[in-house]
């Protein structure tokens, strides 16, 4: 027997250059055939899944049988009634939809490896990018650490890298899972270097695809999407400056009680402050369990119509907002009625480029509903002046529309005015500016016929109109019009300037 | 294999010793010139990543064509590394395109690598190493920042659509400001980068990089135009304002550079409803745009008709809008209906256009044009009146008749409810009180001199001058 040489001989370098590590062949197993007739079976095209490639859907068989050859199920599965990968894959990806994709646990253990978002600061390229090549050899040995002794392989850990380096609060469980998927990916190490270097990236590796191993904001001491566990029905609002606990957050269940609960409260008690910080803080419940779905919708909803009744248009544009991108996922709600609030606000605020996007949002669809005409046509008649048809419509605005309008009818009075006081000579009489100016009063039962032409009055005074106003013998109401003009033409300019906009003319 | 890049590198020499700046940008241009369309593919045989670096420092240090300063050649020395390996990603993700693998064509790789390139040129600028004839490399370097970031986030948004890639960052309500545009947000902010580094030359006005100025300026209105950030482009025009006294004034730069700069100003002053500045500066990108650029012209005639439909209420002639048929099926049925005061064709235009009106956000001004409407409608109201009598002076030999200048509400009326406006009371009159008001508003606006007096049911109109401007 010869003796075994005291040293290793290792092929002298030649380039500075680091040598392209030697793949290991997988370990060759032999499928039984029931493993056999599964893999056919999620090849097969009938079964394909829309939406699922084929890339993704080999990426995910893989995981799945290696899941199942370390953990020694390859026998005792029943393949012909386990899933196929690519319902697997759907499945995650709804539930994924409902809780949003961040939970480090979900993505990494069942979600098959797919191409890192074109954005997101959790972008794993940054993090690859930065790492240098000494990282290799430190996570071989880390790896080393990992894996059971009898699996241990040289492998290129492109993957490993970043996450076992960056992630320490992974659990052993997700590490492994992450080892034997790198594994099979070190299969094709030659293949990824030698197209590394055509494309001339020296040195650090970097994998095409990225498993988005999210960590910091929702990593939580628990594992898991974050689901709460607080049963309490009222809750305050606090601003959050940490990942919350799970005791903290109250999960969807209790906070569709505490919906119900906060809306008898405001129609009992009306009070406005207590509801809007009750409504903030089951706001954020939901955010921060990524929950998108109708009691979003009907949440935000609720506050933004109480923020328009007590005229809190902060709090009702963020409402709105949101609300824009919620409809778009087209989880219902009531998107008439909002639809044409927006309008509304954006005629309100005088923004011009906001109310072309509107206009360019609108769909045919949309331009049909009753409400949305409504505003369609109060934005036509403001537009070219027609004061007249204006307060026509004020008065038979749908839903919470009145509430909005309510913040522009007194600029539009003043419009009004100044024109009616260009145009009229000599005198026009209350009544019909009272009437012009929809100063009938609501309660239709006739009781004080009075009150209309009485508000005009006040709002005529209350703009410096008052030495303008004559009463004639026979009792009738006259306002010289002809005489005001500079009057009103001043009021009207000095509404109009406070919005940071120029008046139409 | 080096004379593979031979013609490059001629180009190179030849650009350095004339100089020849524009010449010297086509050494790096994406898209490879007309002489050599093989260049890219010649880069990818040239050499490869472990010897890019050497490969290029002979070529550029050691050739005897070239002369270039030390640091002058390690700085181009950088900007080709970063060609090299972005002329790679591009030739990838094309093969990926033309492969029908759309979804795998890496535009974001390639844009993150034109950036690198963009980055190594800003470096040859910022330490002042290139000189200012250079420029028109920055001229590629934006321009193509913009191409690339556009393409980039295309492809990222149709990921998303597929459901390969996961979206919003973490908000405190449900969405963030998700960015669809995220690319071409990171090619806007580099843009300006570019156009900082060429605002702060100090060095004289012949050989400063201020005349980047107005390039690198229309590049960053067409992204924030993109981005529908328009707010921003403010911020430019302030600041080429504010360093007017140490630039070269406008009419000294090429005649491209204007017309663009011109019908972008134009347009931002139209969107801000300043009319009178939009006019000035959209008539005068018309008046120097060459005649064959035909689609510019276009550009520039889709905002100027409207400007000059609210300042002047004037009309294009028929003759302008044949010459081009986008304008002629945008345009013409609006300016018939307004010429012959049809309401009810008017507003027909205006649904019918709607789509393409908001698109180009000229919709609500067109929209405007409705008092044009109204105001040649009341005008030939007046104009049907009868003529009476002058009324003679003692002494002076009678005039000739004068139109009655009292009209009656009621013909007005009338004529509105022929017209096809909607001044119906609900009940199959007319709501007099909505005629009243649209005279009102014409009175207002100045398209008609005279009052109301509504005892009476008439409206009385100036008898010089009752239409101000129609010659009545």
């Amino acid at each position: 027997m010869q003796a075994a040489p005291a040293y290793t001989a290792v092929a002298a370098r030649h380039t500075l250059q680091r040598p392209a590590t030697i793949p290991i062949k997988p370990q060759k197993v032999s499928w039984s055939p029931n493993v056999r007739l599964y893999v056919q079976r999620a090849f097969e095209p009938d079964n394909a899944v829309q939406g699922i490639d084929l890339p993704a859907m080999q990426d995910k068989l893989k995981v799945v049988i290696t899941n199942a050859a370390e953990s020694g199920q390859l026998e005792t599965i029943d393949w012909s009634q386990y899933p196929l990968p690519q319902h697997l894959i759907k499945e995650d990806r709804d539930r994924a939809a409902v809780y949003g994709a961040h939970d480090p646990l979900l993505t990494n253990i069942n979600v098959p490896i797919m191409s890192s978002p074109a954005g997101g600061a959790y972008s794993p390229g940054l993090s690859s990018k930065k790492r240098k090549n000494g990282d290799l050899e430190m996570s071989d040995a880390e790896s080393r650490d990992i894996t059971p002794p009898g699996k241990r392989k040289n492998t290129k850990g492109g993957l490993e890298d970043r996450l076992t380096g960056k992630n320490k609060n992974q659990s052993k469980k997700e590490k492994k899972a992450e080892a034997f998927r790198a594994r099979d990916l070190g299969a094709n190490a030659e293949v990824l270097e030698k197209r590394r270097q055509r494309f001339g990236v020296v040195g650090s590796p970097e994998p095409s695809s990225f498993v988005r191993s999210r960590s910091p904001s929702l990593e939580t001491p628990s594992s898991g999407p974050l689901i709460g566990t607080c049963q309490k029905l009222e809750k305050s609002y606090f601003r959050l400056t940490a990942p919350p606990f799970p005791e903290t957050v109250r999960p969807l269940a209790v906070l569709e009680k505490a919906l119900l609960h906060i809306r008898t409260k405001w129609k009992q008690e009306h009070n406005y402050s207590y509801t809007c910080d009750q409504l903030k803080s089951l706001r954020q419940d939901l955010t921060v369990q990524h929950i998108k779905n109708e009691l979003t919708v009907k949440t935000y909803e609720v506050h933004a119509r109480i923020a328009l009744e007590k005229k809190d248009l902060g709090e009702y544009n963020q409402c709105q907002t949101q609300l824009r991108a919620l409809y778009k996922l087209k989880l219902g709600g009531k998107q008439e009625e909002f639809t044409a609030y927006r309008i509304l606000y954006i005629i309100f605020t005088c923004n011009r480029s906001d109310m072309n996007n509107v206009l360019a949002d609108l769909t045919p669809a949309d331009k049909q509903m009753p409400a949305v005409q409504h505003a369609l046509k109060v934005r036509a008649a403001l537009a070219s002046g027609n004061y007249h048809k204006f307060f026509r419509l004020y008065r038979d605005a749908p839903f919470l529309g009145p509430y909005l309008l309510d913040m522009i009818i007194d600029r539009e009075r003043l419009a009004a005015m100044a024109a009616i006081c260009r145009t009229y000579k000599p005198d026009v009489s209350l009544h019909f500016l009272a009437q012009e100016l929809a100063f009938n009063s609501d309660d239709s039962d006739g009781s004080d016929a009075d009150a209309g032409p009485r508000q005009c009055l006040d709002f005529l005074c209350h703009h410096g109109g008052e030495s303008f106003i004559e009463r004639k013998e026979d009792g009738d109401v006259r306002f010289a019009a002809g005489r005001a003009t500079a009057v009103f033409e001043g009021a009207r300019a000095a509404a109009f300037r406070g919005i940071d906009a120029k008046p139409r003319k | 294999m080096s004379n593979e890049l031979d013609l490059l590198w001629a180009d190179f020499a030849t650009a350095y010793n004339t100089p020849d700046g524009y010449l010297l940008a086509t050494t790096i241009t994406p898209e490879p010139p007309k002489s050599d369309p093989a260049r890219l593919h010649r880069w990818q045989r040239w050499t490869n990543a472990y010897s890019v670096q050497t490969d290029l420092r002979y070529k550029l240090q050691y050739n005897p064509n070239i002369v270039l300063e030390k640091k002058e050649a390690s700085t181009w020395l950088d900007v080709f590394t970063a060609y090299y390996s972005f002329a790679g990603k591009l030739l990838a993700a094309e093969e990926a395109q033309k492969a029908g693998k759309r979804r795998d064509a890496d535009w974001s790789a390639v844009y993150e690598a034109w950036k690198d390139v963009m980055s190594a040129l800003y470096r040859g600028y910022s330490n002042n190493i290139f000189a200012a004839w250079t420029i028109p490399c920055l001229y590629i370097a934006g321009k193509y920042l913009r191409v690339f970031a556009i393409k980039a986030d295309a492809n990222a948004a149709s990921q998303r659509d597929s459901g390969l890639a996961f979206g919003a960052l973490q908000e405190e309500d449900a969405f963030g400001a998700a960015s669809k545009n995220e690319k071409l947000e990171d090619a806007a902010r580099q843009i300006n980068r570019i156009f900082a580094l060429c605002l702060s030359d100090r060095s004289e006005v012949q050989s400063s990089r201020k005349w980047a100025l107005y390039y690198i300026a229309n590049l960053l209105f067409k992204t924030y135009f993109k981005l529908n950030s328009i707010s921003l482009s403010k911020n430019i025009l302030r600041s080429l304002k504010a360093s007017g006294s140490d630039m070269p004034p406008l009419s000294a730069f090429p005649k491209a550079h204007q017309v663009t700069f011109k019908y972008y100003s134009g347009v931002i002053s139209f969107l801000e409803e300043d009319y009178a500045t939009a006019e000035e500066f959209l008539v005068s990108a018309y008046e120097m745009c060459n005649i064959h650029a035909t689609q510019n012209l276009q550009l520039i005639l889709t905002y100027l008709i409207p400007t000059k439909l609210l300042t002047s209420h004037r009309l294009p002639t028929s003759t302008l809008l044949q010459q081009t048929p986008a304008l002629d099926r945008l345009f013409s049925p609006i300016c018939t209906a307004i010429k012959h005061a049809d309401l009810r064709a008017f507003t027909l235009a205006l649904e019918h256009g709607e789509e393409e009106f908001v698109k180009r956000r000229i919709y609500l001004t067109l929209e405007r044009g409705r008092d044009i409407v109204l105001r040649n409608l009341f005008r030939k109201v007046f104009l049907a009146g009868e003529c009476e009598p002058a009324v003679t002076k003692e002494g002076e030999a009678p005039g000739p008749p004068v139109r009655r200048t009292r009209v009656p509400v009621k013909e007005f009326a009338a004529a509105l409810r022929m017209a096809g406006a909607e001044v119906g009371d609900g009940e199959g009159g007319v709501d007099g009180d909505e005629v009243e008001c649209l005279i009102a508003n014409g009175i207002y606006k100045n398209f008609m001199k005279g009052y109301i007096a509504r005892e009476r049911g008439i409206v009385v109109l100036s008898k010089g001058g009752a239409f101000p401007g129609t010659g009545v």
